[in-house]
């Protein structure tokens, strides 16, 4: 088969990041509140308790939370959440006469918004944009079919009259984990537009959310306010609003940018057309000119050409605040940006393509501006495109539709999705999704959406995720690259072989399965259930893989069986990451990312090797089962 | 009464009409492929995709199809007989792009981009419960790391192909970053590996002939062109990347990439910081030829067959032996290959000579939907075609599918097959000959090249030589003509045109009129005589006709520029094979004519690209133009104004 070209894809501009954080040493961004929202150094959540449960019982009726008094008198029961002192988290706890809502003192319009959240069981909250637009917070782990009340949905008002009613959007995917760990978000808000008399001209619209890394919404428009909004209207500007009636959350890692449009004009817009195979910016001269004219964009079909063609814009730039801006430029052929007879970008060609960014500091004021575009390239399509934004504006197109118009994907996407039996598919994988791409992984989804990867080449669970299953996309269309990308949040683990005999409590696990030690053996499909059964041995050892959904279809749980016992030195590596025990006897790790608890009753110890904690139990040939919860 | 009469003449008038316009199309009846072996499609269930990786006929009758979406399935009654449709059984799922099957003791055995596995179905409800990984191998993950097989060798183990990647920056350059990639391997039933031959590029076909081990390579880089080779043990047959493990324990190959590169040219250079994409030499001095390197190092292996880039195929696939016992047609032992981007099938058959296979390959049949990429026969003599084009592009109306060619029971005017003799070829027909236009010199053209070894992508036709024919002798019982010739070069392919050789019985010329033979070793025996030949042209009475109409010919070119028919221009693309890449309307390989005209470039610019083409300039288009600066100005120029013309 032959070579491939190299295609280059150049993604400008839409990478949006927050940039203000709020500390979270104080509570000084946000209005005074009761008390119920506080400043703690870290949290820890019993995942079996379930503050909705407990909040139920509050309203019980006298007898029952005497009898239940009488019980709980034994033994304390157990908290959901607590917390110790110091700063950087921000925690809600709230009770009958504590339970404000948290809003800043600052209001938005337009707003990139970052955070992380922290849920007890059956908790309940919402981050309110504008204090007016639930995004919902809830602890939804296990939710098949999610709603707009459940985590990322946009909940329903309660309004009855027709014009008023919202039913809610829900997340297009249940993206959530399990109660107790840290969970991310990340949204582009844009806020409802309305004109000089103050009549609504444009919808808010959640440009994007995502959770967990998983696309949850994209492009959605909210058409009014959702349930329990601080005020039953829209406006354009308003405060963020985290409701703390519902119980309790934590947040953390806050960060914003507020956004406006853009201020920047381009006016007194002239144009001059040349006509010419112009092999470089400087050989345009007088006599080539064939046109002149006024323009209100840039237009770079206003040439009239498909090749052979020169057009140089001639303007002024108002700019009304002093900022740095990101200038963009794209086009075909060759060109030249001048600002104030400075050069700003250049690509002195006749062939070329592409976008050249820059950042310049503009003053308040007005600003000569000249672009220049030639292009001698039949190949190429006439393009010619300007945007400009700063890091709190919208980025603002100069240019019309057709004179650059938008990159979009067109390929038909190829989704993997099992049917009424479980679906394996063998594809290259890469770990973390950007990380190493693994060349021996095998993907396992389910009927039920509880999905994982597995490394036949180092007999290594590498990642599990609900949902959807696989985009195959990347491998089956036109010559595709062999991979394929799962379709939810992946909880990735680690890159190793996880057990191995190792001479010293020392020393590393191996990074991956190596013949002839170890020899994959590939799988069988246990006919019951229709999952695999991985295979492969390892110094002289047959070992057994199964990693089934739970009875709950929410989680994995991985079985490893030995061929032998009186293995010595021998261990299995649970975990990679820090590791907080759990007073269930489950483990935490990686930062609250998810949870390992072993069922067979080894003891799990925790070690460091080259700088990295691990969760590892001891090996001797007597089954592994153990849970991956997240 | 008169009326009737000038009634009866109309009708006089109108049957003679008829008889000759009936006449008109009998002559113009010419032979078609299809009049001898039909292709059937094969349908397909809605959403079953056959992007065909292997396709294998099963002793119970049934066809197995490997697919890239990663499915075996099993095909009942294939061939729609009884006016029934075919049975789609799923037998297994899940698999990486695999890209062959084979069959033994009970199991099916594919090659996964990653490894051999064993597919199993232990309980008899035809769904494969057991994927035994027999032998993993390494990959970098890059995309071009397909692995092709397995064959089964006669001692039951497993030969597996495997192709090169690519560099990063030296997005051309063929790369073994792990081993064994640019290898074949011999894998046995218990795990064992033996690496057995390297030099591949992209092995996309591979069989047994005779029990030996036979492979495809694909035109590219260090492959000039592709072509058929026997693949012993320890043999290096072109691609130098896999010499990278040939200091491997394990290596059967001694030859290092330090020697190789030694000697030959790696033409890795770096200009302003980056590397530069080795291009063809044109009026190169002294060009490279793997013949020269084998006499160098002797692990060189010549390709038995080349199948001329363009000619016969662009991207060679399947090799497949006719053991159908003439349930196939006339050519039962001969062997088939398939071509993805060319949609055909070429035949080829071998002889050995001095100890060395080598042979002759011709043209079969054209026409399938999607590029070949797999083939086996059925039990009544069917060969099924599994097919794919992968991204490539390839001639045909889809990306991919499933057909079979049935032989129709006519048995066609073809080459049956031709030898190398001592002074020149003898080729056998099918059918006798017509003595009197076998014996006219001017019935044959032939002329020899070889292609380049080098780093460039793929070789022009180099050191073209016209073979002028001394004389002919043709059997007395018209099935065997013997040309002789002093134009015999040792390594070149010797491609020669019978354009006025007829059928005894029709009159009709053979189908595919050209074979090529490539001439590794010239055989040894006994030379005929010039008393035994005939050396009579016709060209020599028919001279005062042609000048005629010559100089009328001139006249007219002198006052307007030519441009020529679709119908004259078609010689043109053929014999300097456009027609590989390139349709009038139709996107193919690369853009269709209509396309191109639409540059504006003037006739001279034009030439200019057939011989520098810019790849850059068509981006969009996967495949990157080889220079061609064997066509011949003046062709090209024709070329040139009528590809304008379509403005």
């Amino acid at each position: 088969m032959k070579i491939k070209f190299l295609l280059i894809l150049v993604l400008f501009g839409l990478c949006l990041s927050a940039q203000e954080e709020i500390k979270l040493d104080n509570l000084n961004d946000f209005k005074a509140q009761a008390g119920n929202w506080q400043i703690v150094g870290d949290v820890t959540v019993n995942r079996h308790v379930d503050v909705h449960h407990e909040a139920t019982e509050e309203n019980d009726s006298k007898k029952k939370k005497k009898r239940r008094k009488k019980k709980r008198n034994a033994i304390e029961p157990p908290k959901a959440i607590v917390s110790t002192p110091g700063t950087g988290i921000l925690l809600n706890i709230n009770d009958k006469e504590k339970h404000d809502a948290l809003i800043t003192n600052w209001e938005h319009g337009d707003l990139l918004l970052e955070l992380e959240v922290l849920l007890p069981k059956g908790s309940n909250s919402g981050i309110y944009f504008q204090g007016r637009y639930e995004l919902q917070l809830k602890d939804s782990w296990g939710v098949k079919n999610p709603l707009g009340s459940d985590m990322g949905g946009f909940h329903n008002n309660w309004e009855t009259d027709e014009a008023k009613i919202f039913r809610g959007i829900p997340p297009t995917s249940n993206a959530s984990k399990a109660p107790g760990l840290w969970q991310t978000y990340k949204v582009h808000f844009q806020a409802p537009r309305f004109d000089e008399t103050g009549k609504k001209t444009a919808n808010a619209k959640f440009i994007s959310v995502d959770l967990n890394g998983v696309r949850i919404h994209n492009n959605v428009e909210v058409p009014t306010y959702t349930g329990g909004p601080i005020e039953k209207n829209e406006v354009a500007k308003g405060p963020l609003l985290i409701q703390g009636n519902h119980g309790p959350v934590a947040i953390r890692n806050f960060k914003y940018q507020l956004l406006k449009e853009s201020s920047v004009e381009l006016t007194s817009l002239s144009h001059v057309i040349y006509k010419g195979a112009f092999k470089g910016l400087d050989e345009l001269n007088e006599n080539a000119k064939v046109a002149t004219g006024k323009s209100n964009k840039i237009d770079i079909l206003s040439v009239g050409e498909e090749d052979e063609y020169g057009i140089m814009y001639i303007g002024t730039l108002d700019v009304a605040e002093k900022d740095d801006y990101i200038i963009s430029v794209g086009y075909t052929g060759g060109v030249k940006l001048i600002f104030d007879n400075k050069k700003i970008v250049e690509d002195n060609s006749s062939s070329g393509e592409g976008w050249l960014n820059e950042e310049v500091t503009l003053s308040k004021g007005t600003h000569k501006f000249i672009l220049i575009n030639i292009k001698s390239a039949a190949w190429r399509a006439p393009r010619l495109g300007l945007s400009i934004k700063s890091k709190s504006t919208n980025s603002k197109d100069f240019h019309t539709y057709d004179s650059y118009p938008p990159n979009i994907n067109t390929v038909s996407p190829i989704f993997v999705q099992p049917d009424s039996k479980p679906r394996l598919l063998r594809a290259f994988v890469s770990f973390n999704g950007n990380g190493k791409r693994l060349s021996h992984t095998i993907g396992v989804g389910t009927p039920e959406g509880v999905n994982y990867i597995y490394d036949l080449g180092a007999g290594n669970l590498v990642g599990v995720w609900r949902g959807e299953f696989v985009d195959a996309t990347p491998m089956w269309h036109s010559r595709g690259d062999g991979s394929f990308k799962p379709k939810g949040a992946v909880q990735w683990t680690f890159l190793n072989q996880p057990i191995a005999q190792l001479s010293d409590s020392n020393t590393a696990f191996p990074e991956t399965g190596t013949a002839p030690e170890f020899v994959s053996k590939g799988y069988v499909i246990d006919k019951t259930t229709w999952l695999p059964i991985f295979k492969y041995r390892y110094k002289d050892v047959d070992i057994e893989n199964r990693i089934t959904p739970d009875p709950s279809n929410n989680y994995v749980v991985h079985d490893i069986q030995f061929s032998k016992s009186g293995l010595t030195n021998w261990y299995c590596k649970l975990a990679s990451g820090e590791v907080e025990k759990m007073s269930d006897g489950a483990y935490l790790i990686k930062d609250k990312q998810y949870y390992i608890k072993v069922l067979t009753g080894q003891i799990p110890i925790v070690r460091k090797v080259n700088g990295e904690t691990e969760l590892i139990i001891p090996v001797d040939g007597s089954n592994i089962k153990y849970e991956i919860i997240w | 009464m008169i009326n009737k009469v000038i009634h009866n003449k109309i009708k006089v008038i109108i049957v003679l009409i008829v008889i000759g316009f009936s006449q008109i199309v009998l002559a113009q009846n010419a032979p078609k492929e299809e009049d001898y072996y039909r292709i059937t499609k094969v349908p397909t269930p809605e959403g079953v995709k056959v992007e065909g990786g292997g396709v294998l006929s099963l002793p119970d009758g049934t066809i197995a199809v490997c697919t890239r979406r990663g499915d075996v399935w099993i095909i009942e009654n294939p061939t729609m007989a009884n006016g029934y449709p075919s049975k789609f059984i799923k037998f297994a799922s899940g698999l990486h792009e695999p890209l062959g099957l084979a069959y033994k003791d009970g199991a099916l055995y594919t090659a996964q981009r990653g490894e051999l596995t064993k597919l199993v179905d232990t309980d008899g409800d035809r769904i494969a419960d057991v994927y035994e990984t027999v032998y993993a191998w390494p990959l970098s993950t890059h995309y071009h790391e397909y692995s092709f097989g397995p064959v089964i060798a006669p001692d039951n183990a497993f030969f597996v192909t495997a192709n090169v990647a690519f560099g990063n920056e030296e997005w051309w350059r063929g790369e073994s970053r792990v081993p064994w990639r640019g290898w074949t391997m011999k894998i046995y039933e218990d795990g064992r590996m033996e690496p057995w031959a390297t030099g591949m590029r992209s092995p996309a076909g591979y069989g047994l002939i005779d029990d030996e081990l036979f492979y495809t390579d694909n035109q590219g880089d260090w492959v000039g062109s592709g072509g058929l080779w026997h693949l012993p043990k320890g043999v290096f047959t072109a691609h130098p990347a896999g010499l990278k493990w040939s200091e491997h324990k394990d290596s059967p190959i001694k030859l290092t990439k330090e020697a190789f590169y030694g000697k030959i040219d790696k033409r890795q250079v770096k200009k302003n910081g980056r590397y530069v994409k080795p291009e063809n030499i044109i009026d190169e001095e002294d060009p490279d030829f793997v013949y020269e390197a084998k006499a160098s190092f002797p692990e060189v292996q010549l390709p038995a067959v080349v199948l001329p880039h363009g000619i016969l195929g662009i991207s060679n696939s399947e090799i497949k032996v006719d053991k159908t016992g003439g349930k196939f047609g006339p050519f039962s032992g001969q062997v088939f290959v398939g071509d993805m981007g060319q949609s055909k099938i070429m035949r080829v058959v071998l002889e050995k000579v001095k100890g060395e296979y080598q042979g002759v390959a011709f043209d079969f049949r054209s026409g399938f939907q999607s590029g070949v990429m797999r083939m086996d026969f059925d039990q009544n003599g069917n060969l099924f075609v599994g097919e794919t084009n992968r991204g490539w592009g390839s001639a045909g109306t889809t990306n991919s599918g499933l057909e079979f060619l049935t032989w129709t029971g006519r048995i066609p005017f073809e080459m049956k097959t031709v030898k190398s003799m001592p002074d020149g070829f003898e080729i056998e027909f099918t059918k006798p000959v017509d003595k009197s236009s076998a014996e006219d010199l001017d019935s044959y053209q032939g002329k020899s090249y070889i292609y380049k070894y080098h780093a460039a992508y793929g070789s022009p036709q180099a050191n073209l030589e016209t073979i002028n024919l001394k004389g002919v002798n043709v059997s007395d019982d018209g099935y065997k003509v013997r040309i002789v010739t002093d134009n015999l070069r040792p390594f070149y392919v010797h491609e020669i045109t019978l354009n006025g050789v007829k059928e005894k019985e029709s009159g009709q010329i053979t189908l595919h009129p050209t074979f090529y033979y490539t001439l590794n070793n010239i055989a040894d025996g006994d030379k005929l005589e010039l008393s035994q030949l005939s050396t009579k042209r016709s060209s020599s009475i028919k001279k005062k006709v042609a000048k005629k109409t010559k100089a009328s010919k001139t006249a007219v070119a002198k006052k307007t520029k030519m441009v020529l028919t679709d119908a004259q221009v078609q010689p043109l693309l053929t014999n300097n094979t456009c027609v590989a890449c390139h349709h009038k309307e139709k996107r193919i390989v690369g853009p269709s004519f209509k396309l191109i005209a639409k540059r504006n470039y003037t006739d001279e610019e034009m030439v200019d690209l057939i011989y520098n083409p810019q790849p850059k300039n068509w981006p969009e288009y996967a495949t990157p133009m080889a220079p061609m600066p064997q066509v011949p100005k003046d062709e090209a120029l024709k070329i040139a104004a009528w590809i304008n013309s379509l403005k």
